[in-house]
């Protein structure tokens, strides 16, 4: 008689923030009132950054909580604030369309999961050693070989800084 | 530690460097000009940004292939792409010039925006790494978002930002994604060394085409390829009309330049592979594009939908996946770029401003009132069907000419068979401005920039079409 | 490796379970004598005029956007500090032109007002 496998205590950490993650993802969509999807979209990014933590990519983690917890997440929640009418009721739009959408989606995962079940991942190239400075190499990495596209992330964030107040502020005269 | 492979070779990156700081001096003169400023000199100044970045390119032409920091490469191809944004970017701000005023009050950032935006556009002609790709294409993306919404009074330019945004967005998404993969493959995001591993059997290809497939979503996304086209007449309809003249060459430039450096760079050997998929989406995209367009009233919704035909056109030069099929893709982007930024350049000179579009009414028996506009819209109108002897006729000769020499005649055939069914509503346009009764034509806006951009790209459409060899062997050596 | 996030687990379970069980303590064992005083929207207090779900103003919306540009370039910058002992000179110049363009955004959003309070 074949044994069960014991799953070791990562797996059960791994499995349980999964769940939280695709649940709380699942909430977004489904919920009818627009300001919980919006709570459960910041639930999710916190899924996401656990499973980062999972991978042992610390620093996405992190990222992942100052920028998409932090700020990503307050930003919609004020856009939703700004509309008075979109925080009570069945306020997420949700049309005629949603059960083809639903399929379209549902065969895409089944479609991805076929295809990537069936493929060999490339195996890591070297474990990483607990006290490899890793963010001290990629901040090295940004500053040499990387140093054109981080002046034209700063040129994109001084676009985004512009374009944003340019649409968003009043209109003067 | 040794620095000095900072300024090594950065001349590779000087016309960018003279369009970047173009457009701060904009924003540093646009705060401090007096509050009652009009803001004219504005455009001048962008005007002047764009001729330096001109002269620029002009200066590192014919320099020996070079790299910046493994990010940025000079080549000619790089050098092409520079010279049709920045003549696009070029029209566009003569264009601006008497617009801008009237559709906003911020005009510094307007000119700021075209600026970056082509700053963007020209940096994705020489970039060979993809995550500088992503950063350039964002960069141009985020300017045009912006500026397409721009119009604010206009409740049609603000839907249209939002759709771009977020379809845009949606896109990028895809394309990130498709990158990421790809750096998965080959464990490099430059894109020559991911060739290199690919060649040696070191990459792993299931991960590769997979990545491969989402960047075709992203980059079939900007270039309004056939089933990822519904945005583009909602967003040309909507967006002010310099900026979608803008928007409909430099952006396909520069979407067209990253495309051909993925396939040309990392995945040369697999062309059997992607040429069939690239052949299926030109097919539908020049049928449906052209189909559409004839069924349009507007003006701007016609050539919308035109230029999503256009694009298909050029698509089949790439098929082939050989240097003579990219030298006539760069060929045809500058003689569309002339030929199609006139067109819009009409457009804005009988467009109602608070209208923002022309509809039939707007331009029949225009010949009456204005002989010279007329003229120039026919000679675009012409050019744009591929008549000979105008700058579209050997667009299109040059593009069928590398299908068939690359062994895709019955693609080429589809493209002449296309080109037909376009020259009915292009030549429709044309009868209408000449022989029907003049209905309430609006008053022609006028201006310096506009009549010098309409003159300059009606004689560009006409010398290079008389001139073809001229620009063929600017071009011919680019494609590499 | 994953062991030192076992504090970060725990502390994530006891900062659940604590509220929880406080509010479900009190709600367990406290007596129950409702009337309409208690049930005030605050006890002892004004009632509310209008609705609580106030509409808040554009400005807040214009600040969080200009923070999350800031917030993406505090995330540029930690690593290219921890690297500073290796890049010193040239990560310290390349981390300046960065703010330095970032910079150019603020100075433009302070000289067209966005930062004022209106």
């Amino acid at each position: 008689m074949p044994t069960l496998p014991v799953p070791t205590f990562t797996q059960v950490v791994f499995v349980l923030i999964a769940a939280f993650t695709v649940i709380s993802g699942l909430g977004v969509v489904v919920a009818r009132n627009l300001f919980h999807s919006a709570l459960l979209l910041a639930a999710t990014f916190f899924g996401v950054a656990g499973l980062y933590v999972m991978l042992e990519a610390e620093f996405l983690a992190v990222t992942q909580i100052l920028i998409y917890v932090g700020a990503v997440a307050t930003l919609i929640t004020f856009a939703i604030m700004l509309t008075r009418g979109a925080m009570h009721g069945e306020t997420n739009p949700l049309n005629r369309q949603w059960g083809k959408a639903a399929l379209f989606a549902f065969l895409f995962l089944v479609g991805l999961l076929g295809y990537l079940g069936g493929i060999p991942w490339p195996a890591p190239f070297q474990a990483i050693q607990a006290d490899e400075g890793l963010i001290a190499r990629l901040g090295e990495q940004l500053v040499t070989r990387y140093m054109v596209s981080l002046e034209v992330m700063g040129l994109l964030l001084m676009v985004a800084l512009v374009g944003a107040i340019l649409l968003a502020r009043d209109d003067k005269p | 530690m040794n620095l000095s492979f900072l300024y090594e070779n950065i001349h590779v990156l000087l016309p960018e460097a003279i369009l970047f700081l173009g457009a701060l001096a904009v924003v540093g003169a646009d705060l401090l000009r007096p509050k009652d400023g009009d803001g004219r000199g504005l455009g001048a100044l962008a005007l002047l940004t764009v001729v330096a970045g001109l002269v620029g390119t002009a200066y590192i032409w014919g320099r020996p292939p070079a790299t910046y920091l493994g990010g940025a490469s000079l080549d000619g191809f790089a050098l092409g792409v520079r010279v049709v944004v920045l003549t696009a970017a070029f029209f566009a701000v003569l264009l601006s010039m008497g617009y801008a005023p009237r559709i906003t009050w911020q005009t510094g950032e307007y000119y700021a925006l075209l600026l970056l935006a082509t700053a963007g556009m020209s940096l994705l002609g020489a970039t060979t790494e993809l995550a500088l790709l992503f950063v350039a294409l964002e960069t141009f993306s985020l300017a045009l978002y912006v500026l397409t919404g721009i119009y604010r009074r206009n409740p049609r330019s603000a839907e249209a930002s939002l759709k771009y945004f977020l379809l845009g967005g949606f896109a990028s998404g895809f394309f990130v994604y498709g990158a990421a993969l790809l750096y998965g493959a080959g464990g490099t995001t430059d894109l020559a060394l991911l060739g290199q591993r690919l060649a040696a059997g070191e990459a792993n290809t299931s991960l590769l085409w997979a990545g491969m497939a989402l960047l075709l979503v992203g980059f079939g996304f900007k270039l309004s390829l056939v089933p990822f086209h519904m945005w583009t007449p909602d967003v040309y309809q909507g967006a002010p009309t310099p900026i979608t003249a803008f928007m409909s060459v430099g952006t396909k430039t520069a979407a067209l330049a990253g495309f051909i450096r993925v396939l040309g760079t990392a995945l040369p050997a697999q062309q059997a592979t992607w040429g069939w998929a690239l052949a299926v989406l030109a097919v539908l995209t020049m049928t449906v594009g052209n189909l559409a367009a004839l069924r349009q009233m507007s003006l701007k919704r016609m050539l919308a939908y035109s230029s999503i035909a256009h694009a298909g056109y050029i698509l089949v030069a790439l098929v082939p996946g050989t240097a003579q099929g990219t030298a006539a893709a760069l060929f045809y982007l500058f003689a569309y770029g002339l030929m199609n930024i006139g067109a819009f350049a009409v457009v804005v000179a009988l467009e109602r401003t608070a209208e923002n579009d022309v509809d039939q009414g707007g331009f029949r028996g225009m010949a009456t009132l204005y002989p010279a506009l007329a003229a120039a819209m026919a000679v675009f109108m012409f050019s744009l069907a591929g008549i000979p002897p105008l700058a579209g006729f050997f667009g299109k000769f040059l593009v069928f000419k590398a299908a068939v020499e690359g062994g895709w005649t019955w693609l080429a055939v589809l493209g002449v068979l296309n080109s037909a069914i376009s020259a009915y509503y292009y030549l429709r346009i044309t009868v209408a401005i000449y022989f029907d009764q003049a209905q309430a034509v609006p008053a022609r806006n006028a201006w310096a920039g506009l009549n010098l951009g309409i003159a300059l790209a009606a004689l560009g459409t006409v010398l290079v079409g008389i001139y073809p060899s001229l620009w063929i062997a600017l071009f011919q050596g680019l494609g590499g | 490796m994953l062991s030192q996030y076992l504090f970060i687990l725990l502390f994530t379970a006891m900062a659940l379970v604590v509220p929880v069980m406080a509010i479900m303590m009190g709600h367990l064992l406290g007596p129950r004598h409702p009337d309409p005083v208690k049930n005030a929207v605050y006890e002892s207090g004004m009632e509310t005029i209008g609705d609580t779900w106030v509409q808040f103003r554009a400005q807040y919306y214009l600040i969080a956007l200009i923070f999350v540009v800031f917030d993406v370039e505090a995330v540029f910058l930690f690593p290219i500090a921890l690297a500073y002992k290796d890049v010193n000179a040239l990560g310290a110049g390349a981390a300046i032109f960065f703010i330095l363009l970032l910079l150019v955004g603020l100075l433009y959003d302070w000289r067209k007002g966005a930062l004022e309070w209106q």
